[in-house]
């Protein structure tokens, strides 16, 4: 026969609340311990400490308010009140005068102890009871613990929404007349849902003492860091590789296993730079000189494969100045990413791949020669800025997806509204590929016009062109690729001039390289035959994180000219008024 | 004769060459809009069957000014409104932000990788060889991040030649790169590079007139397009032709 199973203990929390200096002060006067400063270390540890003396299941809501699952003590320290007890025994003996409560519930404890001093212990199934006289703007006072955690977590925008949430309805509450938390528990629950909505049921489950989640225990920081004394020297990456891996698995794993990922990864080197220094033993005998590498992680990564890769690829760019013999890694943990993919949207390269990318574009090609385009405020030609490429695109992505469809939506509507109205019939033909036939008006399409679109030659490439009558006839160049021939249609000129008030101009190319530019107080104007425009501008902070010519000391000014030749190439190409010379500045496609 | 066609054959799928010869592609439903990036042109959409293949090397070519960029910027523009993350290996650095943000491109979605070009290599060629060779790791490592909804290798004015001397496994090893991938791969240039590699190719040019570019008076007003299909190797039906226009810029 079975031996029969050890009863499970019933649930019981005790809640600590060190209450505010003053308070101390007015209800502890003569306390030496509460003279030191009030956001002390370790004051604000303290409650922490007791906590885990106790129990290692313990919540820290904030610094001055911990929740501790005090199940199953009774048999080693005795019934409640001996727990509550000795919880207000141990405060006292670290110098913390706090309020104990231990109840049934957690929420009924933690309640208590931000109501009543002292200790405060209620027996199990008379929460309710002991919560009823309990004025009603102690609601405040937890508004954030539960509330916030649930919805928001973490954030501080979720909690000063709860903070807002709360006083609102607390609020409402008094504006009602109740004036304590058992009036409020003993209103109806579908007429209370039905005025403050949801949020009604967790304020009444407050009021009643009964618990709205479950306790979550706080875990002790961890360090996550790794290191590995190597026998022999490591000179080259390749092998070192092998070592990082081996560095980051474990570390990984912990990770997982902590639900976190890595914000920041250092790589710390110690080189073998005084080989006179070492013992014979092999033990150093000196601080060897170390080689730190810190790389900042866009999101949160945890995965082996892309740490190390990040890790190389770095050392590739920042090789260590001599032989390795010492490798350590050093995680700052941070919450992992929380990701839900989406059945009818596509998945986008995720952070951990573009990360990648990016680092490995950035070994080849440099890092300015990659990014995400910008466009900047200015009238000059070609002008353009570069910002660095983004690699978590998914809460846009969500949105943009979300958009197309209710786009697509309501177009499909507006077709079937239409078919009905007045039936359409679309053929397909080789010339007209969206013929409407009946003579009916075609619905407006929603494709935006197609635009045509500039090749822009970075440096401008010297041309040679014949005028007649004010106008280019002919356009040829010694440059290959552009042979260049007779003008068929030319439009111009368009003449632009900007940045003549600094008084540098580059001769040298004509207008200057065209390529990334711009400046702060940079303006221009464009005149032509038909009109003038013209504006202040200036280009943003955020534009110039790649800007590595200083074209924007330069001045322009130019007409330009769209021609057309005989080979069906059409260029736009400028004549520089300062210099006297042409150019072709870009390609029509 | 049959006998020896089967031998080459088998040998070719032994080294995983088959498709060069053979049109072994998946047929693509039109109907799946997985398996299909629009271009954004309702008329060359209807003409592709619903839009350039994705896993597949898709090619423009066409001369200077017969709308290859217009095109491109309007698959890129049409891609980044999808809400997917698309990229362009700009090989001799000559995108115009300006011409893309009119399109309607959404700049923060798309990663530019820039070319090294030496505008004028005078006896070096090589230089720009280079530029091109190193414009293909590029492309590649794009690839191989995956989940790009679409891939641009812009080579249009590089020179014929230069392209030629790629080496033909450069294709081939992209092609098997994308395959059975969300990528949109599109190359751009003035003549088919990919060969047998490329599973839709798409010939750019003003149709029988002279000039495509459209003048109104004193104005450029724009180009008219012609785009004509003459490789596809995942459709029965090859021959299809789309005419659309642009607008200048300024214009739009």
């Amino acid at each position: 026969m079975p031996s029969p199973r050890p009863p499970v203990p019933s649930p019981l929390y005790a809640c600590i609340y060190r209450p505010p200096e003053p308070e101390c002060r007015a209800t502890l006067s003569g306390s030496p311990n509460l003279s030191g400063s009030p956001g002390g270390e370790s004051e604000r540890l303290a409650l922490h400490a007791i906590a885990q003396e106790f129990s290692p299941r313990y919540e820290r809501h904030r610094d001055d308010l911990v929740s501790i699952d005090v199940s199953g003590l009774a048999r080693l320290v005795g019934p409640a009140r001996a727990i509550g007890e000795e919880l207000g025994r141990e405060a006292a003996a670290r110098g913390v005068r706090a309020h104990v409560a231990v109840a049934g519930t957690r929420m009924a404890a933690l309640v208590l102890a931000l109501a009543r001093p002292g200790l405060t212990v209620i027996p199990r199934g008379e929460e309710a009871a002991a919560l009823a006289m309990i004025p009603i703007g102690i609601l405040e006072k937890i508004h954030d613990d539960d509330r916030a955690r649930s919805s928001h977590p973490s954030t501080g925008s979720g909690r000063a929404l709860m903070v807002s949430v709360s006083n609102h309805a607390v609020f409402a509450f008094k504006r009602w007349g109740l004036k304590t938390l058992g009036e409020l528990a003993a209103l109806p629950a579908a007429d209370l849902v039905s005025r403050l909505g949801r949020p009604a049921t967790m304020w009444q489950a407050i009021a009643r003492g009964e618990d709205i989640r479950p306790l979550v225990p706080t875990l002790a920081e961890e360090r996550f860091e790794s290191s590995l004394e190597l026998e022999w020297p490591i000179e080259d990456l390749e092998p070192l590789s092998f070592v990082l891996t081996r560095l980051l698995e474990p570390l990984a794993t912990r990770l997982e296993r902590r639900d976190r990922g890595a914000a920041v990864l250092h790589v710390l080197l110690g080189l073998v730079t005084h080989p006179s220094t070492r013992s014979g033993r092999g033990e150093a005998v000196e601080p060897r000189e170390t080689c730190v590498r810190r790389l900042e992680l866009p999101s949160p990564v945890r995965d082996v494969r892309t740490l190390r890769t990040l890790a190389l690829l770095d050392l590739e760019s920042h090789p260590p100045a001599a032989a390795v013999e010492c490798v350590t890694i050093v995680i700052d943990p941070t919450p992992g990413r929380v990701l839900q993919h989406r059945l009818f949207t596509r998945a986008h390269p995720t952070p951990e791949q573009l990360s990648t990318l990016v680092a490995r574009l950035g070994a080849l090609m440099g890092s300015d020669r990659f990014g995400a385009p910008a466009t900047v405020d200015s009238f000059r030609p070609g002008a353009f800025a570069m910002t660095p490429f983004a690699t978590d695109h998914d809460k846009t992505g969500e949105r943009k997806a979300c958009e197309l469809m209710v786009r697509q939506a309501h177009h499909e509507r507006r077709g079937q509204q239409a078919h009905h109205e007045r039936p359409l019939i679309l053929s397909l033909s080789k010339d007209e590929p969206f013929a409407v036939k009946r003579g009916e008006p075609p619905v407006p399409s929603p494709q935006p016009r197609l635009v045509s679109a500039l090749r822009r030659c970075r440096q401008p490439v010297p041309a040679r062109v014949a005028v007649a009558d004010g106008r280019p006839v002919r356009v040829t160049t010694d440059r290959r690729g552009f042979t260049g021939g007779t003008v068929v249609r030319s439009a111009g000129p368009w003449r632009t001039s900007g940045n003549w008030w600094s008084g540098g101009s580059d001769r040298s190319s004509g207008s200057g390289r065209l390529g990334e530019s711009g400046g702060s107080g940079e303006s221009g104007r464009r005149s032509g035959s038909t009109g003038e425009s013209g504006g202040e501008s200036s280009v943003s902070s955020t534009h110039q994180a790649h800007l590595t010519h200083a074209t924007h000391l330069t001045s322009w000014d130019r007409d330009e000219w769209d021609v057309a030749l005989g080979d069906g190439a059409v260029y736009r190409i400028f004549y520089e008024r300062d210099t006297d010379r042409w150019f072709i500045d870009a390609i029509v496609d | 004769m049959a006998l020896a066609r089967a031998g080459l054959e088998s040998l070719l799928r032994a080294r995983q060459l088959d498709r060069t010869l053979t049109t072994a592609l998946p047929e693509i439903d039109p109907r799946d809009e997985s398996a299909l990036a629009p271009s954004g042109i309702t008329a060359l959409d209807a003409r592709l069957g619903g839009g350039f293949p994705r896993g597949q090397l898709s090619e423009l070519v066409g001369l200077r000014s017969s709308g290859r960029t217009s095109l491109q910027l309007q698959m890129l523009a049409a891609a980044t409104a999808r809400g997917e993350i698309a990229a362009i290996v700009d090989a001799l650095d000559m995108l115009d932000v300006a011409s893309a943000a009119s399109a309607g491109v959404d700049l923060e979605r798309l990663l530019w990788i820039r070319g090294h070009v030496v505008s004028n290599p005078g006896m070096c060629r090589d230089l720009n060889q280079r530029a091109l060779e190193q414009a293909i790791r590029a492309l590649t490592l794009v690839l191989q991040a995956g989940n790009f909804g679409l891939v641009v290798f812009d080579a249009a004015e590089a020179p014929a030649d230069a392209v030629r001397r790629l080496p033909f496994t450069t294709w081939l090893r992209l092609q098997r790169i994308i395959e059975g991938s969300p990528t949109a791969c599109v190359l751009v240039g003035t003549e088919p590079m990919a060969r047998s590699s490329a599973g839709l190719t798409l010939k750019l040019g003003s149709g029988n007139v002279e000039c495509g570019a459209r003048f109104q008076g004193r104005l450029f007003d724009g180009l008219d397009v012609q785009a004509r299909v003459v490789r596809a190797r995942a459709r029965e039906k090859e021959e299809a032709t789309a005419i659309f226009s642009t607008v200048a810029s300024d214009c739009a």
